[in-house]
């Protein structure tokens, strides 16, 4: 009979001799210490299998540690390739800047035709070395990233429209906001794509048309879809991926100045928070820029005063 | 107000630097003297009057580049400030690079100033004229012994 079992009958009836108790009884009793057993056996079942598995986690924890080392590593190993590169690059551009500037210093008679040359030789030095700033830039959206901490975009949106306020004075702009929730992010990367995205719909605005923006934002399912709405020039459909990619652009310098970075910048920031950015638009007809973020531990735009907070924030007034 | 001529030691491998850093300091109003040497290690041997620079003059101050050959800037900046007979002498630090480290490992060094060498040449002219308006002109200088 099973330990368990034995104990009870003692306690509860006297004897543990089962011949001395009816059929009846006898035949509850078995069935009861077959219940028992069976319970141990499944506790064993139960433990045996706890144990493979917590050795699995183990094994599992090791090697996700181990992929977190080297990571880390291959991190440190290319900001240092990327910063040294910079650096390295940056050198002899300099030297050809600089001498090329003492060059037309020292030679006054150089005629309209010379002026020319040295000037399109000073511009690709100068663009040269923009683009190897912004290299350096994009490649640090993975190796400085910060960790995740919950980050309020209201406060972030109008640190930026802080920061942006000259331009969007000049170009005569409103940029207005709906509600925002806060999320998951790194704050500083998350500014940056606030910024770049803001920027650019004041930047890319139309001839006539002083720039319109607004940001809004809803709760699809597990994450915050954010939109990003102006009212400029607009983008034709089927360069929709292209400008995503990595200075690749769609006017010329003159045109606009920028490297074409920006988005590329964005695009990454925001896939490495887990989302993914695309756009909406039709030439002549402004753009909608969409990126999403990841809902998580964030908390939603409940609050009715910051309701009341948000809204015009027009170039000139904070 | 210093009337001697000023003597500078240059610590700088980049020809094309040496060059735009010696017309600047020639063109100043003060006098002063340039000596260049491309290396750490030279740097030392003058600076020691050892080697061919038994008859060196002793500076009266040190503009220094980081990224040398053999014996690298900052290892020199650190054997010239725990020498107690060098490291009276001011050293500006004149350098490529922007990187936080490298200015704050200067600093630890002891180093006087740190000064990032500017992409644009007025603007690097303007630093060399810094430079001497500052540490001749307006700086006292440690007198020589």
């Amino acid at each position: 009979m099973h330990k368990l079992l034995q104990r009870q009958v003692k306690s509860h009836l006297g004897g543990e001799d089962l011949d001395a108790f009816p059929e009846a009884w006898k035949r509850l009793l078995a069935s009861v210490n077959e219940a028992y057993e069976q319970v141990d056996a499944d506790r064993l079942l139960l433990e045996r299998s706890l144990e493979l598995t917590s050795q699995e986690l183990i094994q599992r924890n090791k090697e996700l540690r181990r992929q977190a080392e080297e990571l880390a590593r291959s991190n440190a190993d290319l900001e240092q390739f990327a910063y040294v590169a910079s650096h390295d690059l940056q050198e002899p551009l300099r030297m050809v800047g600089i001498y090329t500037q003492l060059f037309t210093r020292r030679y006054h008679h150089l005629d309209a035709d010379a002026e020319e040359c040295i000037g399109y030789v000073l511009e690709g030095v100068q663009r040269m070395q923009l683009l190897i700033e912004d290299l350096l830039a994009y490649s640090r959206v993975g190796t400085r990233g910060q960790a995740f901490a919950p980050t309020d975009c209201q406060a972030t949106v109008s640190r930026v429209l802080a920061n942006l306020q000259a331009a969007i004075q000049e170009a005569g702009g409103v940029v207005t906001f709906d509600p925002l929730p806060t999320v998951m992010s790194d704050v500083v990367q998350l500014t940056q794509v606030f910024q770049n995205l803001i920027g650019n719909a004041i930047k890319f605005h139309r001839k006539d048309e002083p720039p319109r923006v607004h940001l809004s934002v809803v709760r699809k399912g597990a994450e915050w879809v954010f939109a990003v709405r102006d009212n400029g020039i607009g983008i034709d459909p089927k360069y929709a991926d292209r400008i995503f990619v990595i200075f690749q652009r769609l006017h010329t310098r003159a045109e606009y100045p920028g490297t074409g970075i920006g988005l590329a910048i964005c695009k990454k920031i925001v896939e490495r928070h887990g989302g993914r950015m695309w756009l909406d638009s039709r030439p002549g007809d402004g753009t909608t820029f969409y990126f999403t973020i990841p809902a998580g531990m964030s908390a939603p735009p409940a609050e009715r005063s910051r309701a009341e907070q948000a809204g015009q924030q027009r170039g000139g007034a904070a | 107000m210093n009337n001697h001529t000023v003597e500078i030691l240059l610590v700088e491998d980049n020809p094309g630097d040496v060059r735009l850093t010696r017309e600047t300091f020639k063109d100043s109003k003060l006098a002063n003297r340039l000596h260049v040497v491309g290396n750490g290690e030279e740097a030392l041997t003058f600076l020691r009057h050892a080697g061919q620079y038994t008859d060196a003059i002793r500076p009266d101050l040190i503009v220094l580049d980081l990224n040398l050959p053999k014996k690298d800037g900052r290892e020199l900046l650190a054997e010239i400030k725990t020498d107690a007979d060098l490291r009276r002498i001011p050293v500006v630090v004149l350098t490529t690079s922007k990187a936080e480290q490298d200015i704050l490992k200067a600093y630890d060094l002891h180093a006087n100033c740190y000064i990032t060498k500017p992409i644009d040449l007025d603007q690097f002219i303007t630093v060399v004229k810094s430079i001497e308006n500052f540490w001749l002109q307006i700086v006292k200088l440690p007198t020589a012994h």
